[in-house]
């Protein structure tokens, strides 16, 4: 036994010699916040990786880059007090024919590899968007600035690594990219613990996406982001994000916190979501949209608390770019929440907040929204207290209980999902349309003020128990908080 | 008429064509006059643009413009007005080649290119000779110092090239450097390179109709070098720091 100790230590020992520490300094890069040291950080990744790999060290001071690509058996390790300043000029950033983004750091079809240390990358993306807008405006570079903003390919993002395996992604900090932030996309075995986002310098900074990946771990992360904090998507029809663990993590978004989609072609399966934090977020602490064909299976979600966001959970299967494929969700437990909705708008005064709809709505519920076709299946949720602002108003927005107005309720199978999509619902806690088993254990739905509507509606739904509900809201003695239609097998215990 | 003379007024109405090319300033590519911000990428986007939208020149007003290499497209002329200096980055790993040797400005298979102006392209040679031996010390580039040297100009297989009336100073390996190009002219440069060890002033190997004129030479290498046979070589009035008349052999 000690033999094989002294072995596996000696074996770790020799990895170690192995991976040689350089200095960019050595390769003539200059840390003077001026210096574009785009070929010589290149030549530097290509040097390590031909010469048996190892770490390319960035010592404390700023060090401009455009695009780079990251080679096998190569990790970037930022110093305390290094910083990889994106250069402004969007002319420094290569836009890879293969992934079709333009990034700062780009790595493809290469592993072990990765980004390390207290340092910080920063993608200077405000300054970057807009002098790619005044291109666009000029003539000179080609984009048709729908919504009068360039493409979020058209625009760097600080990190996109695409098919790469044991990718380790630790202690930094990333910030202001012109796009999304950081995306791995069809990567096996990644690892990010301890990073720190803070991404809302233009349109469309997410926090972290991660696309199509087999065997994820995220934890100990904090996020600050313009768009969804840690969104998991899927691109491709043939591949899937599965066997994932996000732990211990905070965010804060003027989009949604934990995300599932929008592009969902593939699905997602096998996710274990423990001890989330979601607070100032604009739209929900939890939406998982299974709208383009593909799956979403066999997901945990414990511990969450959230603070102050628009909405607190929205499943919903929708039918948008299916292609033939059936999309379907089923096997979701949610446990051990707390939350808080507020009245006014959760994410006011942050950089990029997010957009106000064309109004009048009340407070939207919480949200299960399946399509008559493809149900919600098996969505269990347990001791969960949601405290909501109440008071909605019939004379401002009305959906009432009636037949007729549940059925106007529309159905939007090709719209983009949001909680806030139907415009008024009809209750102030849960709307539930669409599924099959559901179950409400240990669920307390507090108003804060009265409410005109009940606190749960359910509509085509096959299979529902409620166990140790409470209802907590003013002047509400003798209300019926349960409502539901064309409905079968309703238990309350 | 003759068909010589058809073709020569034909090659004049191309030659006025050109003369009335569209003009580019550099700004429109962002490209930046104070000596510091690396240019590199938005010279190459205002050539390749140029290039896809029909030619002209891409023009430079006065100031340092510091970059590492860039490849001229066709039908795009360079053009340094006076003062304009195009600056040579100390950084080496921002130099290639394209055909020939590794070069400032380089371009392979290009036809209607040149350079113009009463500007200056500067090689900074000192600079990038010292990064090039720290480099090589270190282990890190693995290349001869001659094979790393930047020459200021290196073009390849290009047809009717331009290269008229300004200043080449500083190249830390060659100066100029043209392998088989067709229709070669050259008049009015001064080329000053006495920095770095054995700079010649121009190479030529393989070119087909060359003619120079009004050049004069301060070089630390020899001046006008002919490596591989060249044919229908003209040079008038080419001359070097000691005054003496320089020829072409063809």
């Amino acid at each position: 036994m000690s033999k094989i100790i002294l072995f596996s230590f000696l074996f770790l020992f020799a990895l170690k010699l192995l991976a040689k520490d350089y200095r960019i300094a050595d390769f003539g890069a200059k840390a003077d916040g001026v210096t574009v040291n785009t070929s010589t950080i290149q030549k530097a990744i290509d040097y390590i990786n031909e010469n048996g790999g190892g770490r390319l060290i960035f010592d404390a001071g700023n060090w401009v880059t455009g695009s780079i690509y990251l080679k096998s058996n190569v990790t970037l390790h930022l110093e305390y007090g290094a910083t990889i300043l994106g250069s402004t000029n969007p002319f420094d950033y290569v836009k890879d024919k293969k992934i079709g983004w333009m990034s700062m750091i780009f790595a493809v079809n290469q592993e072990n590899i990765g980004i390390t240390g207290k340092g910080t990358i920063n993608g200077r993306g405000f300054t970057t968007a807009n002098n790619m807008v005044n291109y666009i405006e000029r003539g000179i570079y080609i984009d048709p600035l729908k919504l009068d903003r360039p493409n979020e390919t058209n625009r760097p993002q600080n990190i996109y690594f695409r098919e790469c395996k044991n990718v380790k992604i630790n202690d930094i900090t990333l910030r202001d990219p012109a796009s999304w932030n950081q995306t791995y996309d069809q990567c096996i075995n990644l690892y990010v613990d301890g990073i720190t986002v803070d991404s809302k310098s233009y349109w469309n900074n997410d926090g972290i996406d991660v696309v199509d990946c087999d065997g994820v771990v995220i934890k100990n992360s904090y996020f600050d982001a313009a768009d969804d904090v840690i969104c998991f998507k899927s691109h491709s029809a043939e591949h899937i994000c599965q066997n994932v663990v996000v732990d211990n993590c905070v965010g804060r978004s003027s989009a949604n916190g934990l995300k599932f989609g929008t592009v969902s072609r593939g699905g997602f399966r096998n996710f274990k979501v423990t001890n989330l934090t979601i607070f100032d977020t604009f739209r929900s602490a939890i939406t998982f949209a299974a709208v383009d064909g593909g799956e979403i299976s066999n997901i945990v979600v414990d511990g969450v608390r959230s603070i102050n966001t628009g909405n607190v959970i929205y499943l919903r299967i929708g039918d948008r770019w299916s292609k033939g494929k059936k999309p379907f969700m089923k096997d979701i437990t949610i446990s051990n929440v707390y939350a808080e909705v507020p009245f006014g708008k959760p994410d006011a005064g942050y950089n990029y907040e997010g957009p106000v709809e064309d109004l009048p709505r009340n407070i939207s519920p919480a949200s299960i929204v399946g399509l008559p076709d493809y149900k919600i299946q098996n969505v269990r949720l347990k001791n969960i207290e949601i405290v909501y602002p109440g008071a909605g108003n019939p004379l401002y927005a009305k959906r009432g209980l009636t037949s007729a107005d549940l059925d106007s309720i529309p159905e939007m199978r090709t719209a983009y999902p949001e909680f806030s999509q139907f415009k008024e619902l009809p209750a102030w806690g849960f709307y539930i349309r669409h599924a099959q088993g559901i179950t409400f254990e240990n669920v307390k739905l507090i108003a804060q003020k009265k409410d005109y509507r009940p606190a749960i509606v359910m509509d085509d739904v096959q299979g529902a128990t409620f166990k140790g509900m409470q209802y907590n809201e003013p002047e509400s003695n003798g209300k019926k908080q349960l409502f539901y239609q064309k409905s079968e097998n309703v238990i309350t215990e | 008429m003759s068909k010589i003379k058809l073709t020569a007024l034909f090659l004049a109405l191309v030659l006025t064509l050109n003369l009335s090319a569209k003009e580019y300033k550099a700004s429109l590519f962002g490209v930046k006059s104070e000596g510091i911000t690396l240019n590199t990428k938005s010279i190459q986007k205002a050539i390749d643009y140029i290039s896809e939208n029909g030619g002209g020149k891409l023009v430079f007003y006065v100031g340092r413009y510091l970059t590492g290499t860039i490849q001229l497209k066709s039908n795009v002329i360079i053009e340094l007005k006076e003062g304009a200096i195009l600056v040579a980055t100390s950084s080496i790993y921002d130099y290639y080649s394209a055909g020939g040797p590794k070069a400032l400005i380089v371009a392979d298979g290009q036809e209607n290119i040149g350079v113009t102006g009463k500007g200056v392209i500067e090689g900074n040679s000192t600079s990038v000779l010292g990064q090039i031996n720290a480099q090589i010390q270190k282990g890190y580039l693995k290349e001869t110092v001659a094979k790393a040297s930047p020459a200021l100009i290196a073009l390849n297989n290009c047809t009717n090239v331009t290269i008229n009336e300004f200043n080449l100073f500083d190249a830390t390996g060659n100066v100029q450097y043209y392998s088989g190009c067709k229709n070669l002219l050259i008049n009015g440069v001064t080329v000053k390179s006495i920095d770095s060890k054995d700079s010649k002033g121009l190479v030529l190997s393989g070119c087909d109709g060359v003619k120079l004129s009004n050049i004069y030479f301060e070089t630390s290498g020899k001046e006008l070098e002919t490596a591989g046979s060249s044919k229908n070589v003209s040079a008038l009035n080419c001359k070097n720091v000691k005054g003496e008349k320089l020829q072409l052999k063809n």
